[in-house]
C-alpha cells in the first residue's frame, strides 16, 4: 500500500465566520502501480486534496500515510525533503520557471540536491517525453502542450514513488490534451510508477484502473 | 540527501537577474546614483584628512614648537631645552597683527620674524629667488633688511617689488612675494596677509612691546625616532612647575596644528556629507520601490522552487543573493561615476582648500560603499522581504483564490524599518562628526517623511472623492488610479517632495543672509572694526575719531584670563583625548584656549537674556560674595555650565571667582563685539586690557580714509574692514552653496529616476487595463492624458509640500542659528513646483512612452 488515508477532513476559515468545509471524512487506499482518477465538478475539493497529498497545506484531521509515513506528523523540513524524493506534481498551468531552458527546468530539483547526473538524467527524461531536441529553448518558445510534456519530465525525472496531477489536460485543446495524456500513461505504465490524477474530463477518467467521485467533499 | 553545488543558488539568483534586465539595470543605476555622491564626499574628506596629516609638519613649520605671550627667559628655556633628546635644531620666530601703511592706504598684515633653519619642513617659494635657502634668507632678510610679502598685499597696497612698506617705525624694502608658504595653506581667508622679516629686525620695528600681542615661538625639529607625546608629557610637567608667565607657555605639536586648519573644512564636509546621505536616501527608497514590484513578479517562481523542493530558507537566501549582487554591482559603478564626480569637488571649492591639494579615491571610501551597497540594499529591502513569509506553493493550485494574506503583526512590520533607522542614524552622526547635528538630520528626515507621508495620504484619499465626481472619464480614471495604487503614488510623491526640499533648503536658508550682507545703505553691519587699543589710547582716539566726524561705537573692554576651576574642581584639558565627534572637538578647543572676558552695565541689541537674572550693575569689593557673569547661551551649553556655577579665573595671575547669574543668546552675525564671558561692572577695571570698538556707516572711500588716519596716528591698533571681510565670506559661501546645490541636484536626479521606474512599473502592472480601454475606444492621446493628469497631481503636490517644508525648516534654522535673518522669495518657490510638476510629467511620458504604444493585440496573448 502506497497512499492510506483515513478520517481527512480540511476546512478553510471564511471570510465572514466559521469555516467552510471543503472535504469531509475522506477514505481511500492505492496501491503501488495503481492508476486512480478522481473526477468531480469544479470547487468539489480536487486541487484541495492534491495539495493535501503533496504536502502543501495540512489537514484539519484524519491521517495521510505515504509509504507508511504520516505526513501530518512531519516537520516542514522532512516533508520538503520526503516530497523531492518521492512526489513528482503536474499543475495545470505548467509552471515552468520562464527563465530556465526546457533542460534546465528539468535538471531543476535534481540541481538542487546536488544529483552528480542531473544532465543525463535529465536528457533521458526530456528523450522521455520526446523533447530531446528541444533541450535549449525557453519556456516562451514552447508549445502549451508542450510545455505540459516538460513538466511531465521534470516530475518523473526525481523517478517518485508516486505522480499526483492536477487538470494535466485541463489547459489543452482536445487533439493536444489526448497525445499528452497518452504519454503519461506510457510513461507511467513503462516505469510502473503510481499516479494519482485529478480531472473533470470523464474520457481521461476512464482510462484509469479506477475512478473515484468527489462531491461536496466526501467520495461517491 | 546531498547539498546542490555551492554556487547553485547564487548562480540561479544571477540568472534570474539577467532575465529581468530592465528591472537590474533600473536598480543598479538608481543606487549607483546615490552611492556615487557618498563616494566622492568620502573621498574627498579622506584626501583632506591625509593632505592635512602629511602637511601637519610643513604648517607648523617644525615637528614641535612652544609658545608664549612674553618673550622667553633664557633661564626657563635651559631648563625647558634639557629635556629635548641631543641633536635637536632649533630656531626662533615672532609673530604680531598689525597695521602697514604706504602713503595712501592701510592694511591689516601679520608680521612674522623669521632667521635660518625656519622652515624645517615644506619649501618655502619667492617669485624671483625661488626656493628659500638659508643663504637666501641671510642675505636678504638679516643682512639687508629686505622684507617679504604676500602677494595679495601688494596688490591691495597697489605697490610692487622693490617698493617700500612702513612696518611699525620702520621702513622696509619689498624684496620679493611669496607664492608658496605651507605653513599657511590656510590662512584665515587672506584677511591678514603675511610680510617676513628677518628675526632681528623685528626689533626694529618698535612692535615688540607689551602694547601689542606679540607670538613668541620656538620651534624645533626633532632627531628621526623620537618619542613625540613622551617629550610633550615632560615639557608639559615641567611647564605646570613653573610660576608666574613661564607657567602660560604652549606647547604645539605638528599634529595640532594640522588639526586646527583642517577645523572649518570639516563643518563643510561634514554637511555635504549630510545632503550625500540624503542622495542616498532616496536612492534607497527608489531601489526598495523597484524591488518590491520585482519580488511580487517572482512569487510564482518561488512557489514552483518550493514545491520541487527548495525550502523557505533557501528561497529567501536566493532573494539576498540578488540584493547583495545588485548593492555590489550598484557600488561598482558608483565608484566608476565618482571618479568622475571628484576631481570637481576641489575646482569647487578652490578658495577653501589648501594650496597643492589633490583628491584622491581612497580605497577604504571604496571598500566601505562596496559594504553600504551590499548591506544598506539588504537593510532597505528588509521590509519589502518579509513579504516572501506571503509566498505559499498552496497557491499553485488554486490559481484564482490569489493571494493568500499572510497579515503581517504591526510590530513585524515596524521592526523590518528598525535596520534601515539604525543604519541612517548612524551614518549620519558618522557622516557630520556629530551627535547632535547626526541625529538632528536623522529626526529631521523622519520627520518631514512621515509628514510628507501623511500630506500624500490626505491628498490620495482626496483623490478617491474627487474620482467619483469630477468631470471627464480620464479625469475620474486618473484620480482611480492614483488612490488605487498608493504606494507608488506615495513613493513618488516622496521622492519629488524631498528633492525639491533639498534643492530650495539651502538656498533659502543663504538667501536670508545674503539680503543682510548686501543691503546698500544698512548700517547694523559696521565698516570698520577696530581691537587691540590701549586704555591710555581712548582718549585720543576718541579725539582723532571727531575730527573725522565718526563715532566708536560698542566700545568694549577685553581682558584674557584663563578659566581654572569650576566648582572647586580644577577644568584642565586633556591634550592628547583623540577627540571623535565635532562636539568633543569643540569642547576641547575651547578648553585649551585662553578667555576673553569683558564687563559692561548694559546688553548690546544684539544680545538677549534666555534664562537667569540680570547682572547687578556694580560689584561690592567688601561683600567678599564671588562676581556675576553672564554666559553666553551655546558656549555654555557645549561646555555643560549650569546657572549657579562657581567659576574660577586667573586673570594675570589675580585669582577670580565668578558666579553664573544668566544665559545669553548673542546674534554673532551682527559682526559687533561680543563676548562668551561677561562681568557685571567694577570687577575687571583695573586688570590689564585692551579695548576694541566699531566703527559704522562709511562708504568705501571713507572707510578708507578713517582707516589710514587711525593706523597712522595709531601703528598698534589693528583695523578690519569688515565689509571687505564680509564680501569675502559672501563669496566662499558662494561655492559651499554652490557645492551644496550640486548634491542636492544630484538628489533629485535620483528622485527623478525613481519617477522614472515607479512610472514605467505602473503603466506595466495596468497594462491589460489600458489595452482593455483601447479595445473599448479610447484613443491613444486619452490614455495618455490619463497618465498626465496623474503625475501633474502628483507633481504639483509634491513640489508645493517640499517647497512649504523647505520654508518651514528654513525658518527654523534661520530662526535658531541666524535670528531672524529670512527672507521668502516666491519666484524661487514658484519655479521649483512648476519645474519639478513639468519634470514628473516628462519622465512620466518619456517612461511610459512604448508601453503604451503597445498594441492592444496583447491582450489575446496574455490569457
Ligand atoms: N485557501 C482557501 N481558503 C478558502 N477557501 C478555499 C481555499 N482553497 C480552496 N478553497 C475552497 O475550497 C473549495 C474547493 O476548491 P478546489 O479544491 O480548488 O476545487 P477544485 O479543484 O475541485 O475545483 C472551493 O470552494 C474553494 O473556494
Ligand atoms: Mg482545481
Amino acid at each position: 500500500m502506497i497512499l492510506e488515508i483515513k478520517g481527512l477532513d480540511k476546512s478553510f476559515p471564511q471570510a465572514g465566520h466559521g469555516r467552510v468545509e471543503v472535504l469531509k471524512n475522506l477514505n481511500l487506499e492505492v496501491h503501488e502501480g495503481e492508476k486512480v482518477a478522481v473526477v468531480g465538478q469544479s470547487g468539489s475539493g480536487k486541487s484541495t486534496l492534491l495539495s493535501l497529498l503533496a504536502g502543501l497545506d495540512r489537514q484539519s484531521s484524519g491521517s495521510l500515510r505515504l509509504r507508511g509515513q504520516e505526513i501530518s506528523a512531519m516537520s516542514e523540513k522532512k516533508l520538503t525533503q520526503f516530497r523531492a524524493e518521492n512526489i513528482g506534481i503536474i499543475f495545470q498551468q505548467f509552471y515552468l520557471m520562464p527563465h530556465l531552458t526546457a533542460l534546465e527546468n528539468v535538471s531543476l530539483p535534481l540541481e538542487m540536491f546536488g544529483h552528480k547526473d542531473s544532465q543525463e538524467r535529465a536528457q533521458e527524461a526530456l528523450q522521455q517525453v520526446g523533447l530531446a531536441e528541444r533541450e535549449t529553448h525557453f519556456p516562451h518558445q514552447l508549445s502549451g502542450g508542450e510545455s505540459q510534456r516538460v513538466a511531465i519530465a521534470r516530475a518523473i525525472v526525481i523517478r517518485p514513488a508516486i505522480l499526483l496531477a492536477d487538470e494535466p489536460t485541463g489547459n489543452l485543446d482536445n487533439a493536444t490534451g489526448v497525445q499528452v495524456a497518452n504519454l503519461l500513461f506510457d510513461l507511467v505504465q513503462t516505469t510502473g510508477m503510481t499516479l494519482l490524477l485529478v480531472t473533470h474530463n470523464t474520457e481521461l477518467a476512464q482510462r484509469c484502473s479506477r475512478q473515484m467521485t468527489l462531491h461536496s467533499g466526501t467520495f461517491q | 540527501m546531498k547539498n546542490p553545488s555551492p554556487f547553485f543558488w547564487s548562480k540561479l539568483a544571477l540568472r534570474e537577474l539577467l532575465n529581468n534586465r530592465r528591472f537590474s539595470l533600473f536598480f543598479l543605476f538608481n543606487l549607483a546614483l546615490g552611492l556615487a555622491g557618498f563616494i566622492a564626499l568620502d573621498s574627498f574628506k579622506e584626501s583632506l584628512d591625509n593632505h592635512l596629516g602629511q602637511n601637519s609638519q610643513a604648517i607648523l613649520g617644525a615637528d614641535v614648537a612652544l609658545t608664549s605671550y612674553l618673550p622667553f627667559e633664557e633661564k626657563t628655556l635651559n631648563i625647558l631645552e634639557a629635556k629635548f633628546p641631543e641633536n635637536t635644531l632649533s630656531t626662533r620666530k615672532t609673530s604680531l597683527f598689525t597695521m602697514v601703511a604706504t602713503k595712501d592706504q592701510s592694511r591689516l598684515v601679520q608680521i612674522t620674524g623669521i632667521e635660518e633653519g625656519f622652515p624645517f619642513y615644506g619649501k618655502m617659494v619667492l617669485k624671483n629667488k625661488g626656493v628659500v635657502d638659508p643663504e637666501n634668507m641671510r642675505q636678504s632678510l638679516a643682512l639687508s633688511g629686505e622684507a617679504w610679502a604676500y602677494p595679495e598685499l601688494l596688490f591691495m597696497l597697489n605697490l610692487k617689488i622693490g617698493g617700500s612698506i612702513k612696518i611699525g617705525e620702520q621702513s622696509f624694502r619689498i624684496a620679493d612675494t611669496v607664492i608658496d608658504d605651507p605653513s599657511s595653506s590656510f590662512s584665515s581667508f587672506g584677511l591678514a596677509p603675511r610680510v617676513y622679516l628677518g628675526f632681528s629686525q623685528m626689533e626694529e620695528t618698535g612692535l615688540l612691546t607689551k602694547k601689542s600681542r606679540v607670538s613668541y615661538q620656538r620651534l624645533y625639529r626633532l632627531t628621526e625616532g623620537t618619542d613625540l607625546a613622551g617629550l610633550v608629557v615632560k615639557l608639559q610637567n615641567q611647564i605646570n612647575n613653573f610660576d608666574g608667565s613661564d607657567s602660560k607657555i604652549r606647547i604645539l605639536t605638528h599634529k595640532r596644528a594640522g588639526n586646527n586648519l583642517g577645523r572649518l573644512l570639516g563643518y563643510l564636509n561634514d554637511y555635504l556629507g549630510l545632503v550625500a546621505m540624503i542622495a542616498v536616501f532616496l536612492a534607497g527608497i527608489g531601489a526598495a520601490y523597484l524591488f518590491r514590484n520585482y519580488l511580487v513578479h517572482r512569487f510564482r517562481e518561488m512557489s514552483i522552487l518550493m514545491s520541487l523542493g527548495a525550502t523557505r530558507q533557501q528561497t529567501y537566501r536566493m532573494v539576498l543573493w540578488q540584493l547583495v549582487f545588485l548593492g555590489t554591482g550598484a557600488a561598482l559603478i558608483a565608484i566608476i561615476m565618482s571618479l568622475g564626480i571628484l576631481p570637481l569637488l576641489p575646482l569647487l571649492l578652490k578658495q577653501f582648500l589648501p594650496h597643492g591639494f589633490e583628491t584622491q579615491i581612497n580605497l577604504s571610501s571604496l571598500l566601505f560603499a562596496l559594504v553600504l551597497g551590499a548591506v544598506g540594499s539588504l537593510v532597505f529591502c528588509l521590509p519589502v522581504l518579509s513579504r516572501i513569509r506571503t509566498v505559499q506553493p498552496l497557491q499553485l493550485f488554486h490559481e484564482n483564490i490569489g493571494d493568500q494574506a499572510v497579515n503581517d503583526t504591526f510590530w513585524r512590520q515596524v521592526l523590518s524599518y528598525l535596520p534601515l533607522l539604525v543604519l541612517s542614524w548612524g551614518l549620519s552622526v558618522w557622516q557630520s562628526h556629530s551627535w547632535i547635528v547626526g541625529s538632528a538630520f536623522v529626526g529631521m528626515l523622519l520627520s518631514s517623511i512621515l509628514l510628507l507621508g501623511a500630506l500624500a495620504w490626505g491628498i490620495l484619499a482626496l483623490a478617491g472623492k474627487l474620482s467619483q465626481t469630477s468631470g471627464s472619464t480620464m479625469k475620474r480614471l486618473a484620480f482611480r488610479n492614483l488612490q488605487r495604487n498608493r504606494s507608488g503614488a506615495i513613493s513618488c510623491f516622496l521622492a519629488l517632495a524631498l528633492g525639491t526640499l533639498l534643492i530650495n533648503l539651502i538656498p533659502q536658508i543663504y538667501q536670508g543672509l545674503q539680503e543682510e550682507v548686501s543691503r546698500p545703505d544698512d548700517f547694523r553691519i559696521p565698516s570698520l572694526f577696530l581691537f587691540d587699543i590701549q586704555p591710555e589710547q581712548m582718549g585720543p582716539l576718541r579725539k582723532t575719531l571727531s575730527e573725522e566726524k565718526v563715532h566708536l561705537n560698542y566700545l568694549s573692554p577685553m581682558v584674557r584670563a584663563r578659566l581654572e576651576k569650576v566648582n572647586g574642581k580644577s577644568f584642565e584639558a586633556n591634550i592628547e583625548e583623540v577627540a571623535m565627534t565635532r562636539e568633543q572637538e569643540s569642547r576641547q578647543h575651547f578648553r585649551r584656549h585662553n578667555l576673553n572676558l569683558s564687563y559692561r552695565t548694559e546688553l548690546s541689541d544684539s544680545e538677549q537674556i534666555v534664562s537667569g537674572r540680570r547682572l547687578a550693575s556694580s560689584y561690592d569689593w567688601d561683600s567678599g560674595k564671588p562676581a556675576e557673569i553672564s554666559l553666553e547661551v551655546r558656549y555654555s551649553e557645549r561646555m555643560s555650565f549650569k546657572l549657579g556655577d562657581l567659576l574660577t579665573f586667573n586673570v594675570q595671575e589675580v585669582t577670580v571667582e565668578a558666579i553664573v547669574t544668566n544665559f545669553r543668546r548673542v546674534q554673532w552675525n551682527s559682526f559687533q563685539p561680543n563676548f562668551l564671558i561677561l562681568f557685571q561692572p567694577g570687577v575687571l577695571e583695573e586688570a590689564p586690557g585692551t579695548f576694541l570698538g566699531s566703527i559704522g556707516g562709511l562708504d568705501s572711500s571713507r572707510r578708507l580714509s578713517v582707516q589710514n588716519r587711525i593706523v597712522k596716528d595709531f601703528p598698534n591698533v589693528s583695523v578690519i574692514d569688515v565689509t571687505r571681510m564680509v564680501g569675502r565670506v559672501l563669496k566662499i559661501s558662494d561655492q559651499m552653496v554652490l557645492a551644496l546645490r550640486l548634491m542636492a541636484y544630484l538628489s533629485i536626479l535620483a528622485g527623478l529616476v525613481v519617477v522614472f521606474s515607479i512610472a514605467r512599473h505602473e503603466v506595466e502592472g495596468r497594462l491589460w487595463e489600458l489595452n482593455l480601454l483601447k479595445v473599448l475606444g479610447a484613443r491613444f492621446s486619452d490614455i495618455q492624458r490619463m497618465i498626465q493628469i496623474e503625475f501633474t497631481v502628483l507633481g504639483i503636490f509634491a513640489g508645493l509640500f517640499g517647497v512649504a517644508v523647505s520654508l518651514i525648516m528654513s525658518y527654523g534654522i534661520a530662526w535658531w542659528f541666524f535670528e531672524n535673518l529670512w527672507k521668502w522669495t516666491w519666484q524661487t518657490s514658484l519655479a521649483s513646483i512648476i519645474g519639478v510638476t513639468a519634470l514628473s510629467v516628462g519622465v512620466a511620458w518619456l517612461a511610459t512612452q512604448r508601453t503604451l504604444r503597445s498594441s492592444p493585440l496583447s491582450l489575446l496573448r496574455c490569457a
